[in-house]
C-alpha cells in the first residue's frame, strides 16, 4: 500500500502547494498577488474538471502520516524562506494561532454541536490571564500558557448552565451576551488596564528570549521565527489532540449528541456530560492559543477580542468545513492571508467574509475540505 | 411458566387534554415476542416512549426485572437492559455503519480523556474487538454489508438501515428489545425477509424478549408468541394471536367501519 511511488507523488504535491504558498506570501505588488490568486483558482477549477481531486484524496488518505509530516516540513520550509521578513512571519504565526483557536471551536460546534459565539472572548481570557500572571508573579511563561487555558475553561463553566438549559438560537444568544459583557468588563476594569490593555513580557523558554532576534551561525533572523516555531508546535499538538478526540469513542459520543440527542440518550449517552466536555476542552484550547498570541503581540487590549473576531472564528469553521481539521487550517490561512495581502479590501473585510460564508452555505455547505467519515487509525483501514 | 420480565400497572400518559395511554396494564414474559397492535394513534409508540424514558408517565408504574424503573431517564433505562429501534429511522446518517452500531455499546467502554487520547494502543485494541463484534452481528442480518462497515449509513437502502438499527439495539446485549414498526417504508417482501432474520436471530438468543409494533396482521400471526391490542390508549385485550383475532372487541376496533358498511 505504501509504495515509494506514492511517497514521491505526495512529496511532489506538497512541494507544489508550498511553492505556490511561498510565491503568494512573497508577492508584494497587488497585480501580482491577484495573478497568483487567479492562478490558484484556475488550477483548482481545472483539477476539479479533470476529476483529479478524488485521486489526490485517495492518495492522501492512504498515506496520511506521510502527508502530515510533509505538511509540517513544508511549513518549516516556508518559515525558512521568510526568515528575515517580520511581517510575513507574523502572518504565519497568526495563521497557526487562529487555527488552534478554531480547532477549539471545532470541538465545540463541529463535534458536540455546542454553538459558541464568544470564541474571541475565551481567546482574550487566555491572553489576559497570561498577562496578569506574567506581570504580577514569577510564573514561567510555559505555565502561563496552561493557566490561560485553564482560566478560560473555568470562566467558560459559568456559561455551562445557560448553554445546557437552552439550545439552538437561544444558546447562541447566551454566548453573544457573554461576549459583550466581557468586553465591557475589560474596558472598565482599571486593574486590567481598561481600554489601553496590558503589556506582556516576551515568551521565554529554556532561557531563550523569544523577543530577541534569532542568531544562528553568525546570521541574524527575525525573532518571529522563534514564535512561529512555538506556534507551529502548538498547532501540531492541538491537531493531534483534536484528531484523537475525533478518532475515539469520545468523538463518536459527541457526534451522536450533535446529530440526534434523543437517539443518543436512548443508548445511554449522557447529553450533558458530552456537551460539558466539548465546551470545556474547546475553551481550554482557545485559551492556550490566546495566551501565546498575546505574548507574540506583546500587548493585549479589549479591541483584540471583539465580537467580530468571534464571528471570524465561526466563519473560518464554516468555510473550511465543520468538523474538518485540515479544512480549518486551510480556511484560516485563506481568511488571514487574503485581506492582509489585498490592503485595498481591508475595509470591506467583513463584507467579503459574510459574502463568502453565504456563498459557501449555498454552493458547498460542507465546506472547502468536507469532513470524512471517521476512521479510527491513520491510513483509514480500521 | 417462564417468569415475568416486564410489567406495567395503570400506566397513564396525558399530553394536556389528550390521554395517549390510559391505565395500561401489561405483563411480558421472558423470551416472549409480544406483538403490539392497534389502529393509528392508539398509543403504541407512546407506550415505547414512556417506557424508554423519553416521556415521563403521568401516572402508573413500570417494573423491569423486579426493579421499579418508572420515570427513569432514557440513559438509565438503557443501562437497565432495555433497547429499542425507532419508527422513523434515527440513525446518524453521516456516520459510518460501524459508528452507528457502536453507539449501542458504549456502556462497557472507558470514555475518559486519558484512555481515549493518550493510551492509543489500548484504544485500538478495544476498537478492533468492537469491529469484530459488529461484523459478527451484521453477518447475521446481511453479510453483504460486512465489507462496507466504514461507509456512511446515508448510502444504504431502507431495509439495510433497519438492519443497522437492529444491530445497534442488539450489540449492547439488551434483555428487552422494543422494535417500533420495523417494516415501515419497506415492501412486503422486504418485510418478510426482515422478520425471518429477526426470528433467526431470536433462535440464537433464546432469552431475548421482543416487543414488536406491526400493522400487518399476517406478520404478527407468523412472528409473535403473544399479542396485545391497544385502542385509544387502552388495552382491549391480550393473548395468543388466535384469541385476539377472534375477539369481537378487536374486530370492532379494527374492522368497525366494514361492519357498519355491511349493516347499511
Amino acid at each position: 500500500m505504501r509504495s515509494s511511488k506514492d511517497f514521491f507523488c505526495c512529496a511532489g504535491l506538497a512541494f507544489a502547494l508550498f511553492a505556490y504558498l511561498a510565491l503568494l506570501l512573497g508577492a508584494e505588488e497587488e497585480w501580482s498577488i491577484a495573478a497568483y490568486v487567479l492562478l490558484g483558482v484556475v488550477v483548482v477549477v481545472v483539477l476539479v474538471a479533470l476529476d483529479v481531486f478524488s485521486t489526490i484524496e485517495r492518495l492522501v488518505q492512504s498515506n496520511e502520516r506521510t502527508c502530515q509530516v510533509l505538511m509540517v516540513l513544508g511549513t518549516l520550509g516556508i518559515i525558512a524562506v521568510f526568515r528575515t521578513d517580520h511581517y510575513t512571519l507574523f502572518l504565519l504565526g497568526t495563521i497557526f494561532i487562529y487555527s488552534v483557536a478554531v480547532l477549539g471551536i471545532n470541538v465545540q460546534l463541529g463535534y458536540a454541536g455546542v454553538i459558541n459565539f464568544s470564541g474571541a472572548s475565551f481567546f482574550g481570557i487566555g491572553g489576559y490571564t497570561a498577562a496578569v500572571f506574567l506581570q504580577h508573579t514569577p510564573t514561567p511563561p510555559l505555565v502561563t500558557l496552561l493557566l490561560g487555558g485553564i482560566f478560560s475553561a473555568v470562566v467558560g463553566s459559568v456559561l455551562l448552565f445557560p448553554v445546557l438549559r437552552t439550545s439552538g438560537h437561544y444558546s447562541a444568544l447566551v454566548t453573544m451576551a457573554f461576549a459583550l459583557l466581557l468586553k465591557v468588563f475589560l474596558e472598565v476594569s482599571e486593574w486590567l488596564g481598561g481600554p489601553q490593555g496590558l503589556a506582556l513580557p516576551p515568551f521565554k523558554f529554556l532561557g531563550i528570549n523569544f523577543a530577541e532576534d534569532l542568531v544562528l551561525f553568525g546570521n541574524e533572523y527575525s525573532f518571529y521565527v522563534k514564535y512561529d516555531l512555538a506556534c507551529l508546535l502548538l498547532l501540531v499538538m492541538t491537531f493531534m489532540f483534536v484528531q484523537r478526540i475525533e478518532r475515539s469513542w469520545m468523538g463518536l459520543a459527541m457526534d451522536a449528541v450533535r446529530i440526534d440527542e434523543t437517539a443518543a440518550a436512548c443508548f445511554g449517552i449522557s447529553i450533558k456530560r458530552w456537551k460539558i466536555t466539548a465546551f470545556t476542552i474547546g475553551n481550554f484550547v482557545i485559551g492556550v492559543a490566546g495566551a501565546l498570541y498575546s505574548m507574540m503581540l506583546s500587548y493585549i487590549n479589549p479591541s483584540n477580542f471583539t465580537f467580530s473576531d468571534s464571528l471570524l472564528f465561526l466563519s473560518i469553521l464554516l468555510l473550511g468545513g465543520i468538523g474538518s481539521i485540515w479544512g480549518v487550517i486551510a480556511a484560516t490561512a485563506f481568511m488571514v492571508v487574503i485581506p492582509e495581502k489585498f490592503q485595498v479590501i481591508q475595509e470591506y473585510r467583513y463584507l467579503i467574509y459574510s459574502a463568502m460564508v453565504l456563498a459557501m452555505i449555498v454552493f458547498r455547505p460542507s465546506g472547502l475540505l468536507p469532513r470524512k467519515p471517521r476512521t479510527y487509525i491513520a491510513g483509514g483501514l480500521l | 411458566m417462564s417468569k415475568v420480565l416486564f410489567s406495567c400497572r395503570s400506566l397513564t400518559m396525558k399530553f394536556g387534554g389528550l390521554t395517549a395511554l390510559n391505565k395500561l396494564d401489561l405483563d411480558i414474559n421472558e423470551g416472549d415476542i409480544l406483538g403490539l397492535v392497534g389502529p393509528n394513534g392508539s398509543g403504541k409508540t407512546t407506550f415505547f416512549n414512556v417506557v424508554t424514558g423519553i416521556y415521563r408517565p403521568t401516572d402508573g408504574q413500570v417494573v423491569f426485572d423486579g426493579y421499579d424503573i418508572t420515570g427513569f431517564s432514557p440513559q438509565a433505562v438503557f443501562e437497565a437492559g432495555i433497547s429499542r429501534t425507532f419508527q422513523r429511522s434515527r440513525l446518524c446518517l453521516e456516520l459510518s455503519i460501524f459508528d452507528n452500531i457502536m453507539l449501542g455499546n458504549f456502556k462497557t467502554h472507558n470514555l475518559g480523556i486519558l484512555g481515549n487520547i493518550f493510551r492509543r494502543k489500548a484504544f485500538h485494541k478495544t476498537c478492533a474487538e468492537e469491529i469484530e463484534k459488529a461484523v459478527e452481528l451484521i453477518r447475521l442480518l446481511n453479510p453483504a454489508l460486512v465489507g462496507s462497515i466504514h461507509r456512511p449509513v446515508a448510502d444504504l437502502s431502507m431495509i439495510d438501515r433497519r438492519r443497522i438499527e437492529i444491530c445497534r439495539a442488539l450489540i449492547g446485549k439488551p434483555r428487552l428489545l422494543f422494535l417500533d414498526e420495523p417494516s415501515a417504508g419497506m415492501t412486503h417482501d422486504e418485510t418478510n425477509q426482515l422478520m425471518d432474520e429477526i426470528l433467526a436471530m431470536k433462535s440464537d438468543e433464546r432469552r431475548l424478549t421482543i416487543v414488536l409494533i406491526e400493522h400487518e396482521m399476517g406478520i404478527i400471526g407468523k412472528v409473535t408468541t403473544r399479542c396485545a391490542v391497544l385502542n385509544f390508549g387502552e388495552k382491549l385485550c391480550d393473548g395468543t394471536y388466535q384469541s385476539i383475532v377472534e375477539n369481537p372487541l378487536v374486530q370492532e376496533a379494527y374492522l368497525g367501519q366494514e361492519v357498519t358498511e355491511d349493516e347499511v
